[in-house]
């Protein structure tokens, strides 16, 4: 405990600036926010109340919300825990299912033209289409269950292929004609030299990935949302004009996505270290 | 500097796992005798029944109707059958509208064109060999886009109704009760909106007196040509039929439509047809709808939770919604479904009257209606 404790002041003392200035901002924006939702309430130090006064709470009232979400104020009777317990087991289907099927098809788009002329206007096609526009089909087609996680797979897909197809179109054609020199076979040179080059755009299209996933899971839980679920928290509590509850619920993807790509982060720093690219 | 990273990101996932692992705790249990619901647009129940994802759901007309006559489902129970006579599609006016010059003539001349064409309806259905008939169902058939078959079916247990009375208001207040055991709205919610009870509140809401006054309400030149009254609907909503009768010009006889003939001119609102009753409140809010159809509860629960300035000015229909199980589903009562899903309007699943009258009749059983997990 001590330990962890020291190492907590070492991390304060070696990024304090950092912090200062990530607190001062967060001050800053609460700060205005708080100005702003006097305004629209007309407390003081304004006067004349505006209509959309109940549409912006204040912080705090967001803040009491969010923490009476988990132990007191269930919405559809169930409490913030279920709702982020639903949407998590949603984001890591849609994951796993995303990146086990965009990793290949980059690798392929970006190191065979053929597989890159056949799957391209499939991609180009159907990668602006917002994924709200599939919910109504993904939930007949593919059910309650799926469907949710088919939306949440599209919003990952997309930037993971990309990113990894850039990456292995990218690979330095010398480490290439070396590893060919050395005596490597096809198979050893996309093993050992295009995949590895490829895993920090593989994991910049997963970060990038986790935060789109996270704006799809509100759109992905907008309907048939078995055990609800985060993005059906915020859905039910903005048509209940429950606006306080409503933003502790957007705070939640906040916080969600914060720790999802920070994991994120973390891996690729890792992976970067150990493949000596740091 | 990983290290601490991992210490921190660990700690921050055992924190979520308690918080989970307390919150299934404290969750209701619904273990047996409990019947689960799921969020759906109406428009996708159909399929949502026919694909077997849900095994049963509960709607307006003409989504009862249209899986009836398409062969895809049977109506268990007809919401008549609840409630009698249960209020549901509403007219409702902005107060800040109210207060504009000829704001309160405007209004009361809107229920005057809103009554005849109600009366108009309900004449034409009496008399389904006559030639107004054909008109309304041809009016209803644009509507909604759903064929003839399908809303003469729904014809049927439907009926357009202007007046309010007791049992509207008791009806209400039985709703903002739900509404307060439900956590979707609170009693402090009533008091900061001025009302000292949910009594004084259905009273006050659910204003009589521009129905009382259209009685005295001649036909006259249009009173408001230089600015129209921006109306709101919902989109192909069955319920709020008698805004297209009043709009149509071929009703009267003279040329002009219902409205123009009590003297208002109107114009859609911007953003109509609304999807729900919610976004057309919030189009109250914006000050881009001045008079509206639809739903009463998403009209209670904005006023009561956003503080939208609005007045329910009569009714538009009673009954209307059904609950449709799927053909030879063998589910023949409502213990049937127990342990089995059933589709309701929303997100918020809560908060239609076809889910507060469901789970009043389901709690008349003896079975919980709690959300599919």
């Amino acid at each position: 405990m001590n330990s962890i404790a020291a190492s907590l002041l070492r991390l304060i003392q070696e990024n304090w600036r950092k912090l200062l200035l990530g607190v001062a901002s967060m001050v800053v924006f609460l700060f205005l926010w708080s100005l702003y939702a006097a305004w629209l309430k007309a407390d003081w130090p304004f006067h004349g109340a505006s209509g959309a006064a109940e549409y912006v709470p204040y912080p705090w009232e967001v803040l009491n919300a969010f923490y009476l979400s988990f132990w007191s104020h269930p919405v559809s009777g169930l409490y913030m825990g279920s709702h982020v317990y639903a949407s998590l087991k949603r984001m890591v289907a849609g994951f796993v299912l995303a990146f086990v099927i965009a990793v290949p098809a980059g690798l392929l788009m970006g190191r065979m033209w053929k597989a890159e002329a056949v799957a391209k206007p499939v991609v180009e096609l159907f990668r602006p289409i917002p994924p709200l526009a599939w919910i109504p089909i993904f939930l007949v087609v593919f059910g309650v269950v799926i469907g949710p996680i088919g939306i949440v797979f599209l919003g990952i897909f997309f930037p993971v292929l990309l990113n990894v197809q850039f990456g292995a179109r990218s690979v330095d054609s010398s480490l290439i004609d070396a590893a060919r020199t050395l005596g490597a076979r096809r198979l050893d040179i996309f093993a050992k030299v295009v995949l590895p080059f490829t895993v920090p755009y593989l994991m910049t299209g997963i970060t990038v990935g986790l935060g789109i996933g996270w704006m799809c899971i509100v759109a992905a839980e907008m309907l048939g949302a078995v055990g609800g679920g985060v993005g059906y928290f915020i859905f039910t509590t903005a048509g209940n004009s429950q606006y306080p509850e409503m933003f502790a619920g957007m705070l939640m993807i906040g916080i969600l996505s914060i720790l999802t790509t920070g994991i994120a982060g973390l891996i690729e720093r890792r992976l970067s270290k150990w493949m000596g690219m740091r | 500097m990983d290290r601490k990273i991992i210490i921190a990101i660990v700690i921050a996932a055992i924190v979520i796992v308690g918080i989970v692992a307390a919150a299934v705790l404290l969750n209701r249990d619904g273990k047996g005798g409990s019947v689960r619901y799921l969020a759906f647009a109406p428009k996708d129940m159909k399929a949502a029944l026919a694909t077997n994802q849900v095994d049963a759901y509960i709607a307006w007309e003409p989504y009862v109707s249209d899986s009836v006559v398409g062969h895809v489902g049977e109506v268990l129970i007809w919401t008549e059958d609840i409630m009698p006579n249960h209020p549901c599609c509403v007219v409702v006016v902005r107060n800040a509208f109210l207060s504009q010059p000829n704001g309160v003539e405007l209004a009361q001349r809107f229920v005057k064109a809103h009554i005849e064409a109600t009366d108009w309806m309900n004449a034409a259905l009496a008399d389904k060999t006559g030639a107004n008939y054909t008109k309304l169902v041809d009016m209803a058939v644009g509507f909604t886009s759903r064929n003839a078959t399908v809303v003469e079916a729904a014809f049927e247990h439907l009926q357009f109704r202007y007046e309010m009375g007791s049992s509207f208001d008791s009806a209400l207040e039985k709703f903002t009760n739900m509404y307060i055991d439900l956590n979707m709205t609170t009693s402090s919610k009533l008091t900061d909106r001025g009302y000292a009870s949910v009594d004084n509140f259905v009273e006050m809401y659910a204003n009589e007196t521009y129905l009382e006054a259209a009685d005295s309400i001649a036909p006259s030149a249009i009173i408001n040509s230089e600015s129209p009254v921006h109306l709101g609907y919902l989109n192909g909503d069955l319920h709020q039929l008698a805004q297209v009768v009043a709009k149509n010009t071929e009703v009267t006889g003279t040329g002009k439509s219902l409205f123009e003939t009590y003297g208002v001119k109107v114009a859609d609102a911007v953003g109509v047809p609304f999807a729900n009753g919610g976004a057309e409140m919030d189009g109250f809010a914006a000050s881009t709808v001045d008079i509206g159809y639809l739903g009463a509860p998403p009209s209670i629960i904005k006023h009561l939770n956003a503080g939208t300035g609005t007045t329910i000015i009569a009714q538009a229909n009673v009954e209307g919604s059904g609950l449709v199980v799927g053909v030879d589903s063998g589910i023949h009562d409502l213990h049937d479904l127990m342990n089995k899903t059933v589709a309701v309007p929303g997100p918020p699943a809560e908060q239609s009257i076809q889910f507060l009258l469901l789970k009043i009749e389901l709690e008349r059983n003896g079975l919980d209606f709690v959300v599919k997990t």
